[in-house]
């Protein structure tokens, strides 16, 4: 397959345990790393180093291009001199430091094309496919996605569930070109022998900006320990072209025996397949410890019964795929405001799976208008059980009026009625 | 979702920002030209053929200035094909389109028709909506709405295939036109899977069938091949064949379906391939279990939205001159003589509250490849 080809040349960057195990734990050393850009104001003589060509591929019409293995695309990576690892710091200024290295990166980028650009018959092009690549310093994966039409909803911007189809295949591709996939599912070798698997506990998910139909996203993923036995999984979306930041999520993940069901420590044996991924960088969303209330016939203004999984639901276990819960869920959200406001917040806990026999019902409360003196902003709290009373989800969305812009430009809204 | 979707005239003109062309240069266009000349470079003294060729040309050739193309067209490595008469896109598996069986569901497969299908339509200047609505169409409140779909899959792609797909369209007697597909696996060149679908022309206020005029015809005409060109040019095959209703009893049903938020177009109006997913709903288990869809065929009568609830029928087709063959004493479908391991079956959407047909299907399932 095309795919595996390209996928098993980005090993070379992986897998060679010096460049992984000389790499220094070194927590807010300042530099930033945004588009493969690294400013690295300690390593060289006080000016800010641009390398557009260490981590940047070249870009072709703003198109970010993997060079075919026969080109050398990863191997220059490989044999350059190590870099120091880098993290990703919530500045409190991030967004200027944003503009200002987006305004450095298109530069070197249009001066990258112009030297090395050659012509290539769309069909040449391999990442376009969206199969991914790792970058800095062999920790975070991109993909890039193009919005197809049939994933944007009624008001031609991507749903939600499309972006987070998008965050659940660049996991996926991560585990496999690192080498972590022993089976479909992230489970490393280590933890299939000891029938492990892992388990998302908790989710967040910041939408910024909806992309449309056309826009090509960037999806950026890497992990980091959380706590002493669990993972955290963060995405960083971005507009491809302008580099815009439309999407940040976070999740936790914790092991589970997969026989017994039961939580599990991680064990020695996996923790050396796993700790090397780790970026331990600072969580990409702040997190929101808020307490998820549970809720009842009595305190759900707004319930969907009789919600049923379909066929195209399940995944190659049979248990629904974690994204038709976000749809379930939004279900019983009034169509008030899922018409007027745009989802710009989730929080999600997971309790339990469900399959294909199961019966759903959806309860929505409305818990808040106009908080965090955000006028206009609306806040649910949600609950997805079987039937039968079993939770399978808890959730928590805030609303903002659509057309309402992020970064401080809010239009002026008359108040909504609830 | 936008499948369908009956777009208005500003909707054209950002479809046409979108086209391929918009951002074109050559001897016939600056470099920002408006999104309107787009469409009048078919309208010049060039004949339409020869106007897209020489538009496709100049893009191929001069590929730094195409920066300022819309990023998509780059990465959407879909294009016409040289003579300007099919389209061709490539896509990749994603993981969440694979299902049970680890290879990418039907559904899965009838979006990237659709989605290819819209951007064929779209590169060569029409609206997205599914075909092709013309300018003269849309100026008339005329809209494409298909009839039959008809989809053979031959081997399921897996996650992290690429597949290419080509499209083309064509008339089809007085009132109808048609669109064919051919799937391919990139890596082995091999043909996957093929799909043709009839559409038919309706007044979207009156909601009536009406014939394609020759003005209209002229104007997406250009765009298909001259010479009859077929996905199924075979005699007799199956994309041609009758669905019988199927009569109660039936034997399999699941009834009270509901259209969840994402089924729905921009109009509130149920999108085509949520229909494949509800006739699949009352397949029995055990064939689900053990066999695979090799062809589904389906008629579409009646639109349905939002508030509907659908049931769904399914019963095994009753070939004549066929032995019953039975499985555990009950009688599952009727085997062909020639493919012990191959089950038809017929289908039925209604509505719950007043029976009334949405849709009527056919499927034929193949034992799943060990």
């Amino acid at each position: 397959m095309v795919a595996t080809a390209a996928t098993s040349s980005f090993f070379p960057i992986t897998s060679s345990p010096d460049s992984i195990d000389s790499k220094n734990k070194k927590l807010g050393n300042g530099s930033t790393n945004l588009g493969g850009i690294k400013l690295k104001p300690s390593a060289s003589s006080g000016s800010l180093q641009v390398k557009a060509n260490a981590q940047a591929p070249p870009k072709i019409n703003g198109t970010t291009v993997v060079m075919t293995p026969v080109e050398g695309f990863p191997s220059e990576d490989a044999a350059s001199s190590l870099p120091p690892r880098t993290f990703i710091n919530q500045l409190p200024d991030w967004s200027m430091l944003l503009a200002a290295m987006t305004t450095i990166f298109l530069a070197a980028e249009k001066q990258w094309m112009m030297l090395d650009w050659k012509p290539k018959r769309p069909d040449m092009l391999i990442d376009p496919f969206g199969i991914g690549r790792i970058v800095q310093d062999g920790l975070v994966f991109r993909q890039n996605f193009s919005i197809r039409s049939y994933e944007i909803g009624a008001d031609r911007t991507a749903s939600i569930e499309t972006l987070m189809n998008h965050l659940q295949e660049t996991a996926i591709n991560h585990c496999k070109s690192a080498g972590l996939l022993g089976d479909g599912f992230g489970a490393t070798p280590g933890m299939c022998r000891k029938n492990l698997i892992w388990v998302v506990t908790r989710m967040q998910v910041v939408v910024d900006r909806y992309p449309t139909w056309g826009d090509v996203v960037q999806v950026d993923t890497w992990v980091s320990a959380s706590g002493k036995n669990g993972m955290r999984r963060d995405w960083l979306v971005s507009n491809s072209k302008t580099g815009e930041i439309l999407t940040r999520a976070s999740s936790v993940w914790v092991m589970m025996n997969k026989l017994t069901r039961r939580l599990s420590k991680i064990p020695e044996e996996v923790r050396g397949e796993i700790e090397p991924h780790f970026m331990n960088s600072d969580p990409v969303v702040a997190e929101d410890n808020r307490k998820l209330v549970k809720l009842d016939d009595s305190t759900a203004q707004y319930v969907r019964k009789g919600l049923t999984p379909r066929w195209s639901d399940l995944d190659v276990n049979q248990h629904v795929n974690n994204v038709k819960y976000v749809g379930w869920i939004l279900e019983s959200t009034p169509l008030g405001i899922v018409e007027s406001h745009e989802l710009c917040s989730m929080t999600l806990e997971y309790r339990r799976e469900c399959g294909r026999d199961s019966v759903l019902q959806s309860l929505t409360a409305v818990s808040g208008v106009g908080n965090l003196g955000n006028m206009g902003e609306i806040e649910c709290q949600h609950l997805l059980q079987l039937e039968e009373g079993s939770e399978i989800v808890r959730g928590r969305t805030q609303w903002r009026p659509k057309n309402a812009k992020s970064f401080g430009k809010m239009d002026q809204v008359p108040a909504q009625s609830a | 979702m936008l499948k369908f979707s009956y777009c208005n005239a500003t909707d054209l003109n950002q479809a046409l920002v979108q086209c391929r062309f918009a951002g074109s240069f050559g001897p016939l266009s600056s470099r920002r030209r408006s999104p309107r000349a787009a469409v009048s470079c078919s309208r010049s003294n060039l004949t339409p053929i020869q106007a897209v060729l020489s538009c496709q040309q100049q893009v191929g050739s001069d590929p730094v200035e195409s920066e300022l193309g819309s990023l998509a067209d780059r990465l959407r490595l879909g294009g016409l094909t040289e003579d300007g008469l099919s389209y061709k896109e490539k896509f990749i598996i994603r993981c969440y389109e694979v299902g049970i069986n680890k290879t990418a569901t039907i559904e899965t497969i009838a979006n990237l028709l659709q989605e290819v299908g819209g951007n064929h339509a779209q590169s060569v200047g029409f609206s997205r909506d599914g075909f092709a609505t013309s300018p003269t169409m849309r100026k008339l409140h005329l809209i494409w709405v298909t009839a039959r779909m008809h989809i053979e899959v031959y081997k399921y792609p897996a996650w992290s295939d690429v597949i290419e797909i080509e499209t083309w369209c064509q008339n089809e007697g007085r009132i109808g036109t048609r669109r064919d597909w051919i799937l391919k696996d990139v890596a082995t060149g091999e043909v996957i899977g093929r799909a043709t679908s009839k559409w038919v022309m309706m007044n979207e206020d009156t909601r009536r069938l009406q014939k394609v005029s020759d003005d209209v015809k002229e104007e997406y005409l250009v765009f298909c091949p001259r010479e009859p060109r077929l996905a199924f040019p075979e005699e007799n095959n199956k994309s041609l064949k009758k669905i019988s209703k199927l009569e109660d009893p039936v034997q399999y049903s699941r009834l009270g379906l509901m259209p969840r938020r994402a089924d729905l177009d921009m109009n509130q109006h149920v999108n085509n391939v949520t229909y494949i997913g509800w006739v699949l709903e009352s397949m029995p288990e055990e064939i689900i279990d053990t066999h695979e869809l090799q062809t589904i065929t389906l008629d579409y009568r009646r639109e349905c939205q939002r508030d509907d609830v659908v049931d769904s029928l399914t019963g095994p087709e009753l070939v004549e001159g066929s032995k019953i063959h039975g499985t555990n004493g009950s009688a599952t479908a009727i085997t062909r003589e020639d493919d012990l391991d191959c089950h038809q079956f017929l289908h039925l959407l209604r509505l719950s509250s007043d029976g009334q047909e949405i849709n009527r299907g056919r499927t034929e399932w193949r034992k799943k490849p060990t």
